[in-house]
């Protein structure tokens, strides 16, 4: 059903003690690389760990492909990686072994998730150190491996919290080519950001929420019709009200 | 007050942080004081204070050195003492090389090196000694207030202990790291810490592992203390115990010998300590062995979640010599069931049952409750069912395997025992692995030695499947062997009932692990 959205939600609603997500709006089209964007605080993680089946939502409904996440959650979670800040990694295993244990959990055939894994860790570079514990990994060697665990099922939609944080610049480009890649061939990302450059540059539509809201959405040019030159920066601490 | 930047200063605030980590209730905690804590510790030892001068009233001034056996048992006691504050201060060494803490703040400091390990060394001298000046310093303040100033001695015998532990272990550390290398040191170090620990268990058992014939061996330690009796009383062998008991001139030595080994160690060991810990800082990463590698992707869902708890249990050094530590005390009693004509089946088959049971407790927290990467699983298409499965089996076949040997042979001996055996360690190992996976929390594996704070219902439901499996296991020998009277029967019963009643009400509180 190629017609169906990436990804649907309708009025999501979740509370800890005062409201995270508050009547949350939103569609993402199949092939979009979607920014998520707002102050600490605004909501965009408890989405996101909603999105990934994380989290119960208090109300409101999450479609993905089509796949009602509260009735489907199994057809659900199978089209999705989750790939949050602080990478789900185990320090005691080695990068194949990991990769190992994420395409048995997503209960994918051999045939499919040997050459993926060996084409992931040639293409971020970790192919030399297959033989090292992650535990001593550096913080970008980390993150590219879960992203590299994120993608070993070929998910069709990547839902990434920040994933370019503590990034030198070489694994930061690694991270968004392969974001690129994924989105050209016809996967969708959803990614937040503190660093409004990427999301300038990466995504085709933006959104920005505040206290759990979608405050404003769409291409950046869209965006700057309301503040015309303005950088998204600009727009950004003007919409949120930090300026 | 302390000058700023001096040793003095820095020592001042390395105890405030042990008196933050101990009023909070455990290290990393905030630093707030738990007052119920606090108030619950002074009240005990008021009331160690009070059982003291009970004691010590009783006992009255004693002129003159007591008895030799007594200066005997004092001297066991004060060994045990050393061998527990030295497993103790490994850890801790390790723990300053290898966790760091606020190392690089200090390394970067304009603070002299040698002010830093001094200080250092010190703080892990006070923490080693805490725990038994909270139980020891009762006597030397009640034999002050009752004129037996002898026990005064109490504190410069213990801190001395304390300063020669931790100059061994910090030593002994290091001198890991120049023979082995940071990375193999964090592993040796810790192993020989916690069997340190259990140094004094495997020497009680010593005799009984050596000993030939049918006849009951008689206990090692009686024979250790026997031939103590043949050395003669003025042997510094026991200058320690004459130091506990007042002995000016022991203390005097015991103080000294403490205090230099503690100056010898800065003075010698200083610079190198600073090298230990460059060293450690790399050790995380182990350099990758050449060769091609190896994909096996064929594997279903069970086989990975097993896979990878077991090695994630086998590749953690410290976690596995805890673990082992349980082994070791299984060790003697298979020993006994290969070695003895006449098998004393109630014994070994309560006691397989208690350590079978007690491992699988161990293995099932850490494998069902301290998961890495909760997320990971909770966001995966696998089922919740199929995974906690999987980890169940992950959390007993180890212990089903290490056991089947010596069940094995007891079937062979007496097959009726054996058999009933089986029943009961199999009770007990499912028993502990389901009251974890219904009633545990989930937690980090570091929390794993003090998993019985955390919750207090399934250590309670633990032990009460493990006293009683362990119980009927007993009582099922007692009765193949002979009839038995009323009162076993209805102990039988009770453990029965108990076994088989922990599980529904495990059950009747569970609540989801994942």
């Amino acid at each position: 059903m190629p017609h169906l959205p990436a990804l649907a939600l309708s009025g999501l609603v979740k509370h800890f003690g005062r409201p995270a997500v508050d009547g949350l709006n939103l569609t993402v089209a199949r092939g979009e690389l979607y920014a998520l964007l707002g102050p600490n605080g605004a909501g965009k993680t408890t989405t996101l760990r909603m999105v990934a089946g994380l989290l119960a939502p208090d109300a409101g409904q999450i479609q993905v492909l089509g796949i009602d996440m509260a009735a489907d959650p199994v057809s659900a979670k199978r089209q999705i990686a989750y790939l949050p800040d602080d990478p789900m990694l185990y320090g005691k295993l080695k990068p194949v072994e990991y990769l190992e244990f994420v395409a048995g959990l997503w209960g994918i055939d051999a045939g499919a998730a040997e050459p993926r894994a060996r084409e992931l860790l040639a293409w971020l570079d970790l192919e030399k150190h297959a033989h090292e514990l992650t535990e001593g990994f550096s913080r970008g060697m980390k993150q590219k491996l879960a992203l590299a665990g994120a993608l070993i099922h070929a998910p069709q939609l990547l839902i990434l919290d920040e994933p370019l944080t503590g990034l030198d610049a070489g694994a930061a480009r690694q991270v968004k080519d392969l974001l690129l890649d994924h989105v050209a061939k016809g996967g969708t990302v959803i990614l937040t950001t503190h660093i409004l450059e990427v999301a300038e540059r990466l995504a085709q539509r933006i959104g920005i929420i505040q206290h759990g809201r979608l405050i404003a959405e769409g291409t950046l040019e869209q965006l700057r019709e309301t503040a015309p030159g303005a950088t998204l920066e600009e727009l950004f601490l003007r919409l949120t009200g930090s300026a | 007050m302390a000058r700023p930047g001096t040793a003095v200063w820095l020592l001042r605030h390395e105890l405030r942080l042990f008196w933050f980590s101990l009023a909070s209730g455990k290290a990393g905690a905030p630093r707030r004081p738990r007052w119920r804590v606090i108030g619950s510790g002074l009240l005990v030892w008021l009331g160690l204070h009070g059982a003291v001068f009970a004691l010590l009233d009783a006992i009255g001034p004693t002129g003159g050195l007591p008895p030799r056996q007594f200066v005997i048992a004092l001297t066991a006691i004060l060994l045990a003492t050393f061998l527990f504050m030295l497993s103790s201060a490994l850890k801790r060494s390790v723990e300053t090389l290898f966790d760091r803490g606020d190392m690089d703040l200090l390394l970067s400091s304009p603070l002299p090196s040698r002010s830093i390990f001094t200080v250092k060394l010190a703080g892990m001298a006070f923490g080693v000694a805490a725990l038994y000046l909270f139980f020891l310093a009762p006597f030397a303040h009640v034999g002050l207030l009752l004129g037996q100033l002898r026990w005064l001695a109490v504190y410069p015998l213990l801190f001395a202990l304390a300063v020669l532990a931790a100059s061994s272990a910090m030593l002994l550390t290091l001198g890991l790291v120049r023979l082995l290398g940071a990375r193999r040191t964090r592993v040796v170090a810790q192993v020989v810490g916690a069997l340190t620990g259990a140094f004094l268990f495997l020497l009680t058992q010593a005799g009984n592992l050596m000993a030939h014939g049918d006849g009951p061996a008689p206990p090692a330690m009686a024979r250790v203390i026997a031939s103590l009796q043949s050395i003669a009383p003025g042997s510094l062998l026991f200058l320690p115990a004459r130091a506990a008991l007042g002995d000016g001139a022991a203390v005097a030595v015991i103080g000294v010998l403490g205090m230099v080994t503690g100056l010898l160690t800065v003075r010698s060991t200083h610079r190198f300590f600073v090298r230990g810990l460059q060293q450690a800082a790399g050790s995380a990463r182990v350099p990758g062995r050449v060769g091609p590698v190896r994909y096996r992707f064929e594997r279903s869902l069970l086989q990975v979640v097993v896979l990878k708890e077991w090695r994630l249990v086998w590749r953690d050094p410290h976690l596995v010599s805890q673990i082992l530590l349980q082994l070791l005390y299984l060790l003697p009693l298979c020993l006994v069931v290969f070695r003895d004509n006449a098998l004393q089946l109630p014994v070994v088959a309560g006691g397989l049952t208690m350590l079978c049971g007690s491992l699988g407790a161990s293995l099932s927290w850490i494998i069902l409750l301290a998961e890495d990467a909760p997320d990971l699983l909770q966001s995966s298409p696998a089922r919740a069912g199929s995974v906690r499965a999987a980890k169940l089996a992950a959390s007993v076949l180890p212990v089903f395997a290490l056991v089947a040997l010596p069940l094995a042979w007891l079937v062979w001996r007496a097959p009726l025992a054996g058999l009933l055996a089986a029943i009961t360690v199999a009770g007990a190992v499912l028993s502990t692995a389901m009251v974890n996976l219904w009633t545990g929390r989930p937690a980090a594996r570091g929390e794993f030695k003090n998993r019985g704070q955390r919750s207090v219902t399934t250590r309670l439901l633990e032990l009460a499947g493990l006293l009683s499996w362990s119980a009927l296991a007993w009582l099922l020998q007692r009765i193949a062997e002979a009839p038995v009277g009323l009162a076993l029967a209805a102990g039988l019963g009770a453990a029965a009932a108990i076994a088989l009643g922990t599980l529904p009400l495990a059950w009747l509180l569970r609540h989801r692990v994942r």
